[in-house]
């Protein structure tokens, strides 16, 4: 469990992070999402104890890192798999990590194992690849055996083998009852590994929910139902309109509707008595749901490339 | 890169390949156990010290500036003393004051050690890495102190008794060996390593980069103090004397002017202190 109370972080004038409060519960993955600059990193920097917090708390298991006698068999992080001493071999490296804080050092042929860098154990860490430093930074992270589970960006530099064998081993730390909080840029990978969803811009929280919840509140995510009579067509439409749904004309035979499920639809089309000649889910990728939350609050904008203002906005599926 | 070999292990459906400590529930790990700590701090730092090869190369210049340091000295004293009579001259010196003599120059790279102790966590940002094992901010500090006292401790006793081994032969008759002296003036360059480094690893930790620190120590080590003493003033002189090379060096000398060695020797560890309490403000305050 990881909890943050109010964490505000200030660098001169610009607030990095600013009252934010999450709660980070065990047995499931949550994804951390923002806009480069939205405060990510140093979200996690503070809750580690590198950081010092301006305002607010940040604790793990109920205490701030600081304080944990063994923090390495509570919380396991992989910040920056760059930061180590190049000149130190991956087996020093978790050697004196595991001394550290009483880890067996059997522990660190183990989790070498883990992470298939056996072979290349003695090797100088600068002269691992950038795959293999993650795997080396997650290697760490597993050292203690821990119950909170932290990774920045854990698939960068990291082959698509890489990335499945992450995206499983999240999903499995997360299935043994531990807490996995983890940040990413790729919105297919998050999709795919985590079950509940942290977004943040300019430092502030924007959405702390479900993934399901966050991708099916999309505006994209709709219901589209086709009826081959005007007639019938134009009832529904009343009908829908009249529940204060977004309704939208889609062709000459179809509507789009936003705010209802297939079901709603389904039952009133039933209700109503006509004839559908086709009824589905358009559902918006976490992608769609992403950019629509962080809209306004991206940091660093680039300019827009052709005419598009928006590049996901045209219709999906 | 070869495939993990562990794809399965971690896979949620198979419970009996789980990890070996996986059965107990995550979380209540931190009260089964025992060690980590200071002690635990120590014994990483330890790992640390000796797994890069920088310290190494530190070590044996240390040596080598040493050996033919000591040795060069000692060929001045033996060319400088013509009078045939050693019994009635006062050139006679006692071999470890070779040694003493050297250490003003091979001191540079076992502060090097020291330097790089620290400021190494910063030029690679294993400094993240470090504070997530250890992140009492004194008990790393303390760790990395006890390391560098130690390791410096037992390299300048041994480079003291090195200097005075190439010296005595160089010196022949014009050098004095009495053991108790011999093995003072040894511990005594120990000592004085020692403190010195702990007062470099103190101030790399306030500045936290290299060529800052290096610059720092190499200034008040020997700039600073000669500096002071050009205008020839009282005033100056003192303060030169109080600085921590000066006070080092009386200590090591065993000066009796302007204070005893003993009180060279309690300067330069108030001097050591002073940087370690300044470094771990800026640890304690600043962001990793």
């Amino acid at each position: 469990m990881i909890t943050t109370t109010a964490l505000t972080k200030r660098f001169g004038r610009t607030t990095a992070v600013d009252a934010l409060t999450l709660e980070i519960t065990p047995g499931r993955v949550t994804g951390f999402l923002g806009p480069n600059g939205a405060g990510k990193s140093t979200t996690m920097r503070m809750i580690l104890g590198l950081d010092r917090p301006d305002g607010g708390t940040a604790l793990v298991e109920g205490r701030p890192y600081a304080a944990l006698r063994h923090p390495l068999r509570v919380v396991g992080a992989l910040l920056d798999s760059r930061a180590v001493h190049p000149g130190r071999s991956a087996r020093a490296h978790l050697t004196a990590m595991a001394r550290s804080n009483g880890i067996p050092t059997e522990r660190v042929d183990e989790v070498l194992a883990t992470v298939g860098l056996t072979e290349v154990a003695g090797r100088r860490a600068g002269s691992f690849s950038l795959g293999m430093s993650q795997r080396l930074g997650i290697a760490g992270a597993l050292l203690g055996d821990p119950g909170v589970l932290i990774f920045d960006e854990p698939v960068n530099g990291l082959d698509p083998d890489g990335v499945r064998w992450i995206r499983e081993l999240m999903r499995s730390l997360a299935a043994q009852g531990r807490t996995v909080f983890v940040s990413s840029h790729l919105m297919s990978e998050v999709q795919l590994t985590a079950d509940q969803l942290v977004v943040i811009g300019r430092g502030r929280l924007i959405t702390d929910a479900p993934i399901a919840d966050v991708i099916s509140a999309s505006s994209l995510t709709a219901v589209r139902v086709r009826l081959p009579e005007p007639a019938a067509l134009g009832r529904l439409r009343e009908r829908l309109v009249a529940r204060r749904l977004a309704v939208e004309p889609a062709g000459e035979d179809e509507l789009v509707v936003t705010g209802a499920t297939v079901a709603e639809v389904g039952d009133l089309a039933h209700e109503l008595g006509v004839r559908l000649h086709g009824l589905s889910t358009r559902e918006a990728s976490l992608e769609q749901a992403y950019l629509e939350l962080t809209d306004n609050s991206l940091q660093f904008t680039g300019s827009p490339v052709g005419t598009a203002t928006h590049p996901t906005r045209s219709e999906a599926r | 890169m070869t495939t993990p070999t562990s794809r399965t292990t971690h896979h949620p459906t198979s419970p009996a390949t789980r990890r070996p400590a996986a059965p107990v529930p995550p979380g209540s790990a931190e009260t089964r156990h025992s060690g980590g700590g200071l002690p635990g701090a120590i014994a990483s730092e330890w790992t640390k010290l000796w797994s890069v090869r920088s310290v190494w190369w530190c070590l044996l210049s240390s040596v080598v500036l040493m050996a033919a340091t000591a040795g060069q000295l000692a060929i001045y004293v033996q060319n400088s003393n013509t009078n045939p009579e050693p019994v009635d001259d006062r050139g006679v010196v006692a071999i470890g004051r070779m040694a003493v003599d050297a250490v003003e120059l091979a001191q540079f790279a076992v502060l090097a050690l020291a330097l790089l102790v620290i400021t190494s966590e910063y030029g690679t940002g294993m400094i993240r890495n470090t504070l997530q094992w250890t992140p009492s901010r004194w008990r790393l500090l303390l760790a990395k102190t006890t390391i560098v006292a130690g390791v410096t401790f037992a390299v300048g006793t041994l480079l003291g008794v090195l200097g005075a081994a190439v010296a005595a032969p160089v010196l022949g008759e014009w050098g004095r060996f009495e053991a108790p002296e011999a093995f003072g003036d040894a511990l005594g360059v120990g000592a004085y390593l020692a403190l010195i480094s702990v007062f470099t690893l103190g101030l790399g930790a306030a500045l936290r980069g290299p060529v800052g620190t290096l610059v720092a120590v190499f200034l008040v080590l020997t700039v600073v103090p000669t500096m002071l003493r050009l205008p020839d003033l009282a005033i100056l002189d003192t303060l030169a004397d109080v600085l921590p090379g000066s006070a080092g060096l009386h200590f090591l000398r065993g000066d009796t002017d302007p204070y005893p060695p003993a009180v060279g020797l309690l300067l330069l560890a108030a001097w050591a202190g002073a940087t370690l309490a300044a470094g771990h403000t800026v640890l304690r305050r600043r962001d990793a």
